[in-house]
């Protein structure tokens, strides 16, 4: 791995290829040889694209780039045609999937219960397969076959255009704050750049930071690999990773101290109890939910009965008009109107 | 005079030889044994704290008998290189370092290369059933290698003393 170690060292001094870094950083390592060789040689641009790599057993390696996706030759070039593809072996499956569990996967039976595991840079991978099931539930997944690595990207300043409008000019508290948004457009990115900032402190709003309590149900906005956040959430925020939300949520109430609690994705009956919990202890609440704006989540019960109640005092709407992560528009719930 | 010390040299040698000769069996019995225990640690580490296999090896190389921790502490340091081994090839490497400086016999090597091939791969049960079989078979081979041991050690001791009293009395 001579090639992979010159490309370590030579990409990671530059910042603008911090991609390229946090690939043979955090990925690389968890490729078979072959594979790594494969992705190491790819042109800069495409590598620098990469947003996740996909193995398939018996078909092409594919690495999806942020507007379309690539079959990747044997020699690193990118394709069109299946046939010219690498094709990804038994062996490659077998020894990647030890390689992500760290050869362990006895300990990561909750995991694959969910359908994924997290490495190392907060990276998840998706895994696809024969599933075992055991009195109507999962309980593992055996022969897998198709695996999704997601390179988790961590964007600083996501956040500043919209915490102008979160933080109350009269109290200087943060606000009950829900952001809706489509699948893919940002939505845990922006989350990750609020609880961060919301935590260190913001200088320029003269905000001074506070306790945040980050119940992380699917490893997303910490990315914790062995409950160590690999993203920066900042200083003052305890995470409980891998923890259903409302549990989550009540378990930071009781001993943690949160003034702002955070989750990502509510939606379930149990998810409304827990906020409610949550504001009654008058604690903030910062959390997420899909789709495409106010209206749709209207027609999902739960998400309609916690807009009836009024608890959110700002609702942030995400899209990718123009681009990942565009801020549509953010909405004064208390006075029902438009911000921007 | 130095026909008595030269005796005694030459009954001390040989009697040495015999001695070691001796220790070689019994080093093998005393060995399986020690990995049985490491195996069990092991167990422990996998089934009931679900530890990654690199921490886990680590933890049985600090808590087993040195004569043996060197297999494990190996296999760690082979998974934590991150060269893309699987947990079986770091084993395998591992073995082959620590055959070179055991006593143990080439069957004894093959239990643990065979647990080796399926070490780390696969769910908690289906790992806890490997672990038993290749504990069982350990304990099988120092069972055996008590016996042979018990024979062979006194042969070589009484060899070795024997031995070298016949060498004394053909010189003297």
């Amino acid at each position: 791995m001579a090639d992979g170690a010159a490309v370590q060292s030579k990409n990671c001094i530059k910042d603008r290829d911090t991609m390229v870094c946090m690939i043979s950083r955090d990925i690389l390592p968890v490729l078979p040889n072959r594979i790594r060789e494969i992705i190491v040689e790819l042109p800069g641009d495409t590598l620098n694209q990469i947003e996740e790599i996909r193995l398939r057993q018996g078909k092409p390696l594919i690495v999806g780039l942020t507007r379309e996706d690539a079959l990747v030759t044997p020699l690193g070039q990118v394709t069109t045609v299946p046939e010219f593809g690498y094709m990804v072996t038994d062996q490659d499956m077998k020894r990647t999937v030890q390689l992500i569990s760290g050869s362990s996967i006895y300990a990561f039976e909750e995991e694959l219960k969910n359908g994924f595991i997290t490495i190392r840079g907060g990276h998840r991978v998706g895994i696809a397969g024969k599933v075992v099931v055991d009195r109507a539930k999962v309980k593992t997944v055996k022969y897998i076959t198709g695996l999704n690595i997601r390179v988790a990207r961590e964007v600083t300043g996501a956040a500043d255009r919209v915490l102008p409008y979160l933080i109350d000019p009269v109290s200087g508290e943060f606000c009950h704050t829900l952001i809706i948004s489509p699948p893919r457009c940002g939505k845990t990115t922006l989350l990750r750049d609020i609880i961060r900032q919301v935590s260190t402190g913001i200088p320029k709003l003269e905000f001074g930071g506070c306790p945040v309590g980050v119940v992380d149900e699917r490893s997303e906005i910490a990315g914790c690999y062995h409950g160590i956040p690999q993203k920066d959430v900042g200083i003052r925020t305890d995470v409980l990773d891998g923890c259903p939300k409302a549990e989550g949520m009540m378990m930071l109430i009781r001993a943690m101290g949160p003034r702002i609690i955070a989750a990502d994705e509510i939606g379930r009956q149990e998810d409304a109890a827990a906020l409610e919990e949550a504001l009654n202890a008058g604690i903030k609440v910062l959390t997420t939910a899909h789709g495409a704006g106010r209206e749709e989540i209207s027609q999902r019960p739960v998400l309609r009965y916690i807009m009836e109640q009024g608890i959110f005092e700002k609702l942030i709407i995400l899209g990718r008009s123009r681009g990942v992560g565009t801020i549509e528009d953010i909405i004064d719930c208390r006075a029902d109107k438009s911000l921007l | 005079m130095i026909k008595i010390l030269g005796a005694c040299v030459t009954l001390g040698a040989c009697a040495t030889i015999g001695f070691t000769w001796a220790g070689v069996y019994e080093k093998r019995p005393r060995q399986l044994i020690y990995l049985g225990q490491g195996l069990q640690l092991l167990e422990t580490e996998i089934l009931y704290g679900a530890t990654p296999l690199p921490e886990a090896m680590e933890q049985v190389a600090a808590n087993c008998s040195p004569e043996i921790a060197g297999l494990f502490s190996c296999t760690a340091a082979e998974l934590r290189k991150m060269e893309g081994v699987t947990a079986g090839e770091a084993w395998d490497r591992a073995l082959a370092k620590f055959s070179v400086k055991t006593a143990l016999a080439q069957k004894d090597l093959q239990i643990l290369r065979r647990f080796g091939v399926s070490l780390g791969a696969s769910d908690r049960e289906d790992q806890a059933k490997h672990l038993k079989v290749a504990l069982s078979q350990i304990k099988l081979a120092a069972a055996e290698a008590e016996a042979a041991a018990k024979k062979n050690a006194t042969v070589y001791k009484y060899l070795g003393i024997l031995g070298g009293l016949l060498l004394v009395l053909i010189l003297y």
